[in-house]
């Protein structure tokens, strides 16, 4: 169904493109609105010149698009790229709304996995119009670059950022695809309670991606939360977790002492992400597929030197 | 008079074959498996060792937390009988009056770091409970009792007012809290769940429980007059002002060593005493043991439920509890007058 639904996004606004003559945003043939990932149709001022992301990977898409010098103000959670540093800030969780209107934002992006739809009501009754993105799959990350750079006017430059992507994801499939064996592979976003990707997550793509089966893929809830039993009859062969890139894996077994017959703890397979690499999408979800690759099939990558330092956020 | 020991008789045969079934329901361990496994743990000579991940399963994850069900649906049963003991009153219970929720407070604020901690951290936490508990109950205890007699109404809606403080002390501390897993955290504490029990956390509400259930069966008596009347009871020589304290403290350690373990699990010491009290009466020395037991059957079922209810995720059990507890206050609550039968 999502599927469906991007694909009448991405026809809408390459027909709305069309219109817009090559995307220059000074042509007065721009879109007057677009429909967005919830089905809202948003209405949009002539030119964007002032946008607010609601979201850090909303931030860091506007930034891949080539729109970064757009954005006039992020959340307080944004810490990518480093221009951000400089921008101003609103707290996210409640949303500072007062901040955001004070920030005088021509449109505000928002993800429906961050942002709570009713908020927008509130935008609305300002004047303000929010585009909602929704990610579900890997391809949404591309998808939303282009839409980005179409609403802000810089397409072509999204598009180009949108076609490397793909790009370095099918190398990164095919150099994988060939794997003899595909371990069974966790991804675990809490260490001690058990949170996980469960059914439509981009993670199951992203480990398939990296040469791995996920273990949660099968699963038909969104967020589940695992169980030590759940883990003890799956027995993955490598165990993800989000839980910083200083993580003492140790740590796993000392929460869940009766994983010692795990075949991922048996064989120290337990390796930490930067949560702000896997847990937002974003471009940089291609690093962390190079970077669980890499853990899952270091065969294939290096044949000798240094495993230890892996590139990890730049 | 045979029927409270087939009832009893009956109580255990049916806790013995749901233990089994709760230990057995959930992943691929069958039930034959799973007792396959308590038997080999119990008798290890017996045959070929049962496999690893089972082995795992059914002794070191489920059966703990069997465990600790059955004992915080005997405890709490107890402490019900207890506080309605204490009050002349079947509405009194541990969640209502908001013992539970001052021992989640005490147990969060300490689990967060609010608190120092005084001995090992194993001992602390249920002390932290203990202490919100005992603090909660008193107040409550003292605003409702006026010189004569103890208002009902005040008793309930200090209850409340003392219960929905804690819970927000509770929230507040958890929010404020660096912990990155708040909302897990505070629907832990605030509705109970016996997902995470481990044996470690076994050992201190099964003494503080058994050690409650000897010393009430002692005072067996005392607590059959202190029915009647504390006058009456006291012409008896009931020496009641004193058994009242040992109550109120008995409440507030059992439950705050159960809240320790497996947070605040409401409305079992409100069905359960009842339901039994229908059975087999009003007097405590049957209604101790049997409450204890029924309430231990009704704990491990409602854990049972609040595990299968959804697809791969929990409920907290003191949903299930509510759901069961809540109409059925409602229901004692609209009768004007209840008496303790005989």
């Amino acid at each position: 169904m999502n599927g469906l639904r991007s694909g009448y996004l991405v026809l809408i606004l390459s027909i709305l493109l069309a219109q817009g003559c090559g995307g220059n945003p000074e042509t007065p043939g721009r879109p007057a609105s677009a429909t967005d990932d919830l089905g809202r149709t948003v209405q949009l001022p002539r030119t964007v010149e002032r946008v607010v992301s609601l979201a850090p990977n909303l931030t860091e898409i506007v930034f891949a698009a080539g729109a970064g010098h757009k954005v006039v103000g992020v959340t307080t959670v944004d810490n990518y790229p480093s221009a951000v540093q400089a921008l101003p800030r609103f707290g996210a969780l409640p949303l500072d709304i007062e901040a955001i209107v004070a920030l005088e934002p021509d449109l505000i992006l928002a993800n429906d996995d961050i942002n709570n739809p009713r908020d927008t009501e509130t935008f609305e009754a300002v004047g303000l119009p929010t585009f909602f993105f929704s990610f579900q799959g890997l391809d949404d990350v591309s998808r939303s670059i282009r839409a980005v750079g179409s609403l802000l006017g810089t397409a072509a430059h999204a598009e180009a950022a949108a076609d490397s992507l793909e790009a370095a994801i099918a190398a990164l499939r095919a150099r994988t695809g060939g794997v003899e064996t595909r371990p069974n592979t966790l991804f675990l976003i809490g260490d001690e309670t058990l949170y996980a990707f469960g059914s439509e997550s981009y993670m199951h793509t992203l480990i398939e991606l990296a040469g791995g089966r996920s273990t949660t893929g099968t699963l038909d809830t969104v967020r589940p939360v695992l169980s030590d039993e759940f883990v003890l009859t799956e027995k993955p062969d490598v165990i993800f977790g989000a839980f910083g890139a200083s993580y003492d894996p140790a740590r796993l077994l000392a929460h869940h002492p009766t994983w010692d017959i795990v075949p991922a703890i048996q064989t120290g397979r337990v390796y930490s992400l930067d949560p702000d690499l896997v847990l937002r999408a974003t471009p940089r979800l291609l690093d962390a597929a190079q970077l669980m690759a890499r853990r899952l099939h270091p065969d294939l990558f290096e044949p000798a030197g240094t495993p230890a330092a892996l590139p990890e956020t730049p | 008079m045979r029927k409270p020991l087939l009832i009893v008789i009956g109580l255990l045969l049916c806790l013995f074959v749901s233990i089994g079934i709760a230990v057995a329901v959930g992943s691929e361990v069958t039930v034959g498996e799973a007792y396959r496994v308590l038997w080999y743990r119990v008798m290890p000579t017996e045959g070929p060792a049962p496999d690893a991940t089972a082995e795992r399963i059914v002794w070191r994850l489920r059966l703990p937390r069997v465990l600790l069900a059955l004992l915080a649906g005997g405890g709490l049963s107890i402490i019900g009988i207890a506080m309605q003991t204490l009050v002349r009153n079947p509405l009194a219970e541990p969640y209502i009056l908001g013992i539970s929720s001052g021992a989640s407070a005490g147990a969060s604020l300490f689990y967060l770091g609010f608190l120092p901690p005084f001995l090992s951290k194993a001992l602390s936490l249920p002390l932290a409970a203990f202490l919100g508990g005992l603090l909660t109950i008193t107040t409550v205890y003292l605003v409702a009792k006026t010189r004569s007699r103890l208002s009902v109404a005040r008793l309930l809606l200090a209850g409340v007012a003392l219960s929905a403080l804690m819970a927000s002390i509770t929230s507040f501390v958890t929010f404020a809290s660096p912990s990155p897993q708040k909302v897990q955290a505070v629907l832990f504490w605030l509705l109970g769940s016996f997902a995470s029990t481990h044996w470690g956390v076994l050992p201190i509400p099964t003494i503080a429980t058994m050690l409650s259930l000897l010393l009430m069966m002692a005072l067996a008596r005392p607590l059959d007059a202190m029915l009647v009347g504390d006058e009456p009871a006291h012409s008896l020589g009931v020496p009641v002002e004193a058994t009242k304290r040992v109550l109120i403290v008995l409440a507030a350690l059992v439950t705050g060593t159960l809240v320790a373990a497996s947070g605040a699990i409401g409305f079992v010491g409100l069905i359960v005493p009842h339901a039994v009290r229908s059975v087999v009466g009003v007097t405590h020395r049957r209604l101790l043991p049997i409450s204890f037991l029924a309430g231990a059957l009704f704990l491990l079922w409602a854990d049972l439920v609040a595990r299968i209810l959804l697809p791969s995720q929990e409920v907290p059990v003191g949903v299930i509890t509510a759901f069961c507890g809540v109409p059925f206050f409602l229901v004692l609550l609209r009768r004007s007058e209840y008496s303790f039968g005989s």
